[in-house]
């Protein structure tokens, strides 16, 4: 990443702002396997009382790319970050996907016409006589 | 005190004959003949002379309603007697209609000939069981006696038919009722028009109370200045006081309009229990008018005008007294209860806004709400009043609005210690 | 009489008998309401349309006072009446708020949403958000029969419903239960509706309480075109909208024609939507080798014109059906005569009912408006009730609003009113005519006396002179009487009748051969049962569902229904109205006339227009009563008379049938449609319980 652009854009990775602030303040905490990183406030607590706490993109800047179990964390719904805890997701769940809304990849149902899937025949808006 | 000479319901504690014969030894059906024969106008005009006011809790000039009556009208003219005596806390049509039946098949008789109605309707309360059959006894007495009937003695020819409701307290509002009377669900009619003008089977017709009626036959045979001159002006005559609640005696009793209502409490009743000073609020006309604070109870008069004054209201005069026993709150919640369960339904500010005051108030009862919400049940009540087709709203508003301009501290205290009650448990 | 009236400063004068909310409309003020409508009894319970009266210590509901209520100022100036005070904005935003906290939130989820009264006044008149904290009411739902789904939470207690089935169905199927919180609308012990009309509650219902079952969560009003279209279920005519989403009709709803149909529809106009897209004929079939084979619209109308051509005129014949557009009449019958083809017949029943005597004579003069001034009405084997449910409702509501005298002869149905039932057959009559009967002595003294003849009480062995009898019985009648009054009806059931009738779709005086001994007959959507029996060796039907004609066929030809085409149709009273087009109509069918036209040119006899334009040119230099679209030209009275005297057979006891033996499956779209076979089997039952119980 160029320092240019990280002067000028926030979207791309952090920024030096945050950056000066987490090496402040931030106590590393742990990475998920897209390669974001997380932090939180070494002393003190933010205005909702609690330690704040980053995440630090590792591509584009998109709440949506963090995991569920770091998603948790980050929120303070759970205080154990995963990488503490044996994380093991549930045989159920999906692997996590970020919001692809606006890419290719985003979702089409299949009736869309945007779909490259082959679509459903349509049903007809009549249902003709035929002779017995 | 009112003279013993001149109380008008002679048998109300139901102590002499109920009979005819009884009746007729107390003075009744004397000379009914001879007030006939006063014309129709002439009784309207000395009903209007008397200065009676309805006794059914309005209080509007009983002679003035009679003569908006139409003279000359091909349909025929109904007199209605609203004997649907559903308001918590009276009990004075009960009494008459046990124990002094007679007054009102005469008054009856008399207000059908003012008005030119051959026909008459009473209207019974649903619960009234006993009360019916006692009023039945009475007319089939009068009309095997020839005193009412075809061809009676009076020479008015005239039929009493007595109704039964099924006990909903709206059918004691005039439409209604006579909605109720036409075999329909009981609920209230628009007014305009007025049923003086399209009323029971959309002929002119008059629903009068059971006491406005029953005084009638003795205001005109004692003539008119005499009722007048009981009373205070514009609040002419007797009335019969139903006293309930935390009193020594509770009582029915028959007294003068204007009467103080200490004394009133005092001589009838024996007093507030526990003295005047264990007072604390008095609704002085029946569940619909808010209530009175002790400092208003002091000095004020039983009659329309001053009750009115005190914004409250004389209403049935079912004086309701309550000491410092009670749980204010509670007791006008309960009355909330009363009127979201009586509310018929038909219009949208009773219906929906019974059940919400009714609801709240149950919070208010429990300090369960905040004190906001008590401006907001006023603001609440106050959208309900005079919003609605009849009386009913406007009843359902009034003891809560009492109630928050008289004990509104009650009520924030109450919040209080509910919410410190909250803290402390946390 | 008139007197003025300030309101909100605009002084306007108004007639007597107005009540203030229709004076406030006449100012430009427009009144929030819920309860009140036109033409129903007046409630004032929703308490919506509270305005001021200077004077008057509380709000007042507009709805209820009439302008004659208000008591003069006392100085004689106007009475002031304001709408827009902050006292009404307060009034009104309590009792907002008072319908909203027990409504549940569900417009997304709800029919209604987009047409609600509720959503758009709580828009308009709401306040901001509600303070209402406790739980919110739950009501049960209801089952209220197959065509109205109920979601009574929903319900704000108006009572429209209620009052529109007292007052204009005439049976009181619903009613309130309970009282206070616990008011709730329903059916005695939820039986369902059984009323012709019932479906009219849902148009009338100002939230989504009750909304159209069959068309449940299916499309969104915004969704719709919609196309203003007439009706074609029954002579009628009402005027409806006709609600399309692509080339499917979502649904019918009704449009308001004070002379027609006031703003009701029957529930078959309504719910026979679903029945123009099943059985659908949607390509052309020849009978090959005894069996019906698709084919080209070439082979097919080669088959026709081949047979056409090869038949004696005199052996060709054509009956048209009830569904029967002016149009494609007026090109059939243009065809028929250059083939020199006569016999042609419209009354597909067999009605004995001719224009030999003039418009007048098959028309139903008093018109429809009529009969709110009639003041005795004779019905002669006419079931209004199910020739036409909407009629009826007017024949009530005269009934109920005036001294209206009804007599009936014909069987004793329940007509929703009272009547003097004079008797069963057709013998009964010959009292009446000769003036025995003392009903006959009711129809000479009321000053507007109705006739009313069933179009099938003529078709019988002794229909002519049913026919005539009638006629008689009117002219009696209308003796000595205002002239511009004809009190001669008949009641049409087939929307294409009159139509057909103007336009001389009949056996021209020279037509010598019954329908049995044709050989070969053109059916123009022609359905009747008595087409069954028919003996001709080539049958070609042009129409629209495969019906008994279809089945009857060696050619079929696919033709459009009322929604698709645009048509004229000519109501019972003689007013021409226009169908518009909706839809297009499916696969291969094509607009009748053109198929005519496309037929006529392989006949060799093409006719001369090329467009629905000229095709009307040329039928209104024909029939130029059908150019006068919506108006109503009286018919020439004497044909009264002339009728009158036209036949004096015997009259038969044989007692009168029914026109209509089930309303709910009266023409091929009706039987095609799944809702209306299920309320035929549910009548059936209720029938049947009935029978049961007595």
């Amino acid at each position: 990443m160029s320092i240019l652009s990280e002067i000028f854009s926030w979207w791309g990775g952090n920024t030096w702002g945050t950056r000066i602030t987490l090496m402040c303040q931030g106590r590393f905490v742990g990475e998920d396997d897209d390669g974001n990183k997380y932090y939180e406030q070494r002393s003190g607590v933010g205005s909702m009382g609690m330690p704040r706490r980053w995440v630090t993109y590792k591509h584009q800047a998109d709440p949506t790319r963090v995991p569920p179990e770091w998603h948790g964390w980050l929120h303070h719904t759970v205080n154990t970050p995963p990488t503490e805890e044996d994380y093991r997701p549930k045989p159920w769940q999906q692997e996590h996907r970020a919001n692809m809304t606006g890419t290719a990849a985003a979702y089409r149902p299949s009736g869309s016409i945007l779909t490259s899937d082959e679509r459903p025949h349509a049903t007809g808006d009549y249902q003709a006589w035929k002779p017995d | 005190m009112l003279a013993d000479k001149d109380r008008i319901f002679t048998n109300i504690y139901g102590l002499h004959d109920v009979s005819l014969k009884g009746a007729m030894a107390r003075g009744q059906w004397d000379g009914t003949k001879q007030i006939l024969e006063f014309g129709h106008d002439e009784i309207i005009e000395r009903v209007k002379a008397s200065g009676l006011r309805g006794r059914g809790g309005a209080g509007f000039p009983t002679g003035l309603k009679w003569s908006f009556m139409p003279k000359e009208d091909p349909r025929p003219s109904y007199l209605v007697v609203n004997a649907d005596e559903s308001e918590p806390g009276s009990c004075k049509d009960r009494e008459i209609l046990r124990h002094d039946p007679h007054t009102l098949v005469e008054g009856c008789l008399i207000a059908s000939f003012a008005m030119r109605a051959h026909a008459c309707y009473v209207y019974f309360r649903g619960e009234y069981i006993r009360e019916r059959e006692a009023f039945q006894r009475a007319v089939d007495e009068a009309y095997e006696a020839g005193l009412i009937g075809k061809n009676n003695k009076n020479g008015w020819d005239f039929d009493l038919y007595v109704a039964h409701g099924a006990g909903a307290y709206i059918c004691g509002e005039e439409t209604a009722l006579l909605e109720s009377l036409e075999g329909k669900k009981g609920q209230p009619r628009m007014k305009p028009p007025f049923p003086a003008g399209s009323g029971l089977y959309g002929a002119p017709t008059t629903v009068n109370n059971v006491e406005s009626i029953a005084v009638t036959p003795t205001i005109l045979r004692r003539g008119a200045e005499w009722f007048a001159g009981l009373g205070i002006p514009n609040n002419t005559g007797t009335k019969l006081f139903q006293i309930s609640g935390h009193v020594e005696r509770p009582c029915v009793v028959e007294e003068e309009m204007g009467i103080p209502m200490r004394e009133l409490l005092e001589r009838h009743a024996g007093g507030v229990r526990g003295g005047w000073d264990n007072l604390l609020a008095v609704i002085p006309g029946g569940s619909s008018v808010p209530c009175l604070g002790t400092d208003m109870c002091q000095d004020i008069t039983m009659d329309f005008d001053s009750l009115q004054k005190a914004k409250s209201g004389l209403g049935t005069a079912a004086v309701i007294v309550m000491d410092k026993s009670t749980d204010i709150i509670k007791a006008i919640g309960r009355l909330s209860y009363f009127y979201k369960h009586e509310s018929c339904g038909q219009c949208t500010p009773c219906r929906e806004g019974t059940g919400w005051m009714w609801r709240v108030m149950q919070r208010l009862e429990r300090g369960e709400a905040e004190k906001h919400e008590i401006d907001m049940l006023f603001d609440v009540t106050k959208q309900v009043e005079g919003h609605t087709i009849c009386a009913l709203g406007d009843a359902a508003a009034w003891p809560i609005q009492g109630l928050i301009r008289n004990f509104r501290h009650v009520i924030e205290e109450r919040i209080d210690a509910a919410q410190a009650a909250r803290i402390a448990a946390e | 009489m008139s007197r003025k009236l300030l309101i909100d400063d605009v002084e306007i004068e108004v007639e007597d008998g107005l009540t203030l909310l229709q004076a406030c409309e006449l100012a430009g003020r427009e009144v929030p309401r819920f309860c009140y409508h036109e033409r129903l009894s007046i409630a004032g319970n929703c308490r919506m349309c509270l305005v001021q009266v200077d004077g008057m210590p509380k709000p007042v509901a507009s709805c209820a006072m009439g302008v004659n209520d208000l008591r003069p100022t006392r100085d004689g100036t106007p009475n002031r009446v304001d709408t827009r005070t902050p006292l009404v904005k307060k009034a009104r935003e309590g009792v907002m708020e008072f319908l909203l906290i027990n409504h549940p939130l569900d417009c997304p989820i709800c029919d209604q949403g987009g047409e609600c009264d509720l959503q758009d006044q709580a828009m308009a008149y709401g306040g901001g958000g509600s303070r209402y904290d406790e739980n919110k009411r739950a009501v049960d739902e209801k089952h209220l029969g197959p065509l109205i789904k109920t979601h009574m939470t929903r319900c704000i207690q108006c009572t429209r419903c209620v009052r529109f089935m007292t007052e204009i169905a005439g049976v009181e199927e619903l009613g309130a239960a309970g009282r206070g919180e616990d008011m709730e609308i329903t059916t005695y012990l939820e039986e369902g509706m059984l009323s012709e009309l019932s479906a009219n509650v849902v148009d009338l219902c100002p939230v989504g309480a009750l909304t159209h079952r069959p068309w449940a969560h299916n499309a969104r009003p915004w969704e719709l075109r919609k196309t203003e279209s007439i009706d074609a279920m029954d002579a009628v005519g009402s005027a409806i909208r006709v609600d399309t989403r692509g080339r499917e009709v979502m649904r019918i709803l009704p449009r308001t024609n004070e002379d027609v149909n006031e703003e009701w529809i029957s529930d078959k106009t309504r719910h026979v939507a679903d029945g123009l897209r099943t059985q659908r004929l949607d390509q052309p079939y020849v009978r090959i080798n005894g069996k019906l084979q698709p084919a080209s619209w070439d082979q097919a109308l080669d088959a026709v014109a081949d047979r056409l051509t090869a038949t004696p005129a005199n052996n060709i014949g054509a009956i048209t059906g009830d569904l029967a557009g002016c149009e494609e009449v007026f090109a059939l019958k243009d065809l028929m005569n250059r083939l020199d083809v006569v016999n042609l017949d419209c009354r597909a029943d067999g009605e004995a009912i001719n224009a030999d005597h003039g418009r007048a004579g098959y028309l139903f003069n008093s018109s429809i408006a009529g009969l709110d001034e009639a003041d005795a009405i004779l019905l002669i084997g006419a079931n209004p009730r199910t020739e036409a449910a909407v009629m009826n409702a007017r024949i009530l509501l005269s009934w109920r609003n005036s001294d209206l005298r009804i007599g009936v002869v014909g069987p004793a149905e329940d007509l929703g009113y009272d009547y003097d039932h004079i008797g069963a057959s057709a013998a009964d009559l010959a009292r009446l005519a000769d003036g025995s009967h003392p009903f006959a002595e009711v129809l000479k003294s009321a000053k507007r006396p109705m006739v009313i003849v069933g179009s099938a009480a003529t078709a019988r062995d002794d229909g002519a002179s049913v026919y005539a009898t009638a006629a008689r019985i009117a002219d009696a009648a209308m003796a000595g009487k205002d002239a511009t009054w004809n009190a001669f009806n008949i009641l049409h059931t087939a929307a294409g009748r009159v139509g057909a009738m103007d336009l001389g779709f009949l056996p021209s005086t020279n037509a010598d051969q019954s329908a049995s001994e044709l050989d070969t007959v053109f059916l123009l959507g022609c359905d009747a049962p008595s087409i069954s029996n028919l003996q001709a060796k080539f049958v070609v039907y042009l129409g629209t569902h495969g019906d008994i004609g279809a089945h009857k066929a060696d050619v079929i030809l696919p033709g459009a229904t009322y929604t698709e085409k645009s048509v004229t149709y000519v109501n019972m009273e003689g007013r021409a109205q226009l169908t518009a087009k909706a839809a297009f109509a499916p696969g291969d069918a094509r607009e009748d006339w053109k198929v005519i036209r496309a037929l006529s040119d392989r006949v060799d006899k093409t006719l001369p227009y090329d467009d629905l334009e000229a095709l009307r040119a040329a039928m209104y230099v024909a029939a130029p009563h059908l150019a006068q679209i919506g108006h109503l030209t009286p018919a020439d009275a004497k044909a009264t008379a002339s009728l009158a005297k036209s036949d004096n057979g015997q009259l038969s006891d044989a007692p009168f049938e029914p026109a209509i033996d089930d309303f709910y499956l009266s023409n091929p779209i009706a039987r095609a449609s799944a809702v209306m076979a299920e309320l035929s089997a549910l009548r059936q039952t209720a029938t049947k319980r009935t029978e049961a119980a007595e």
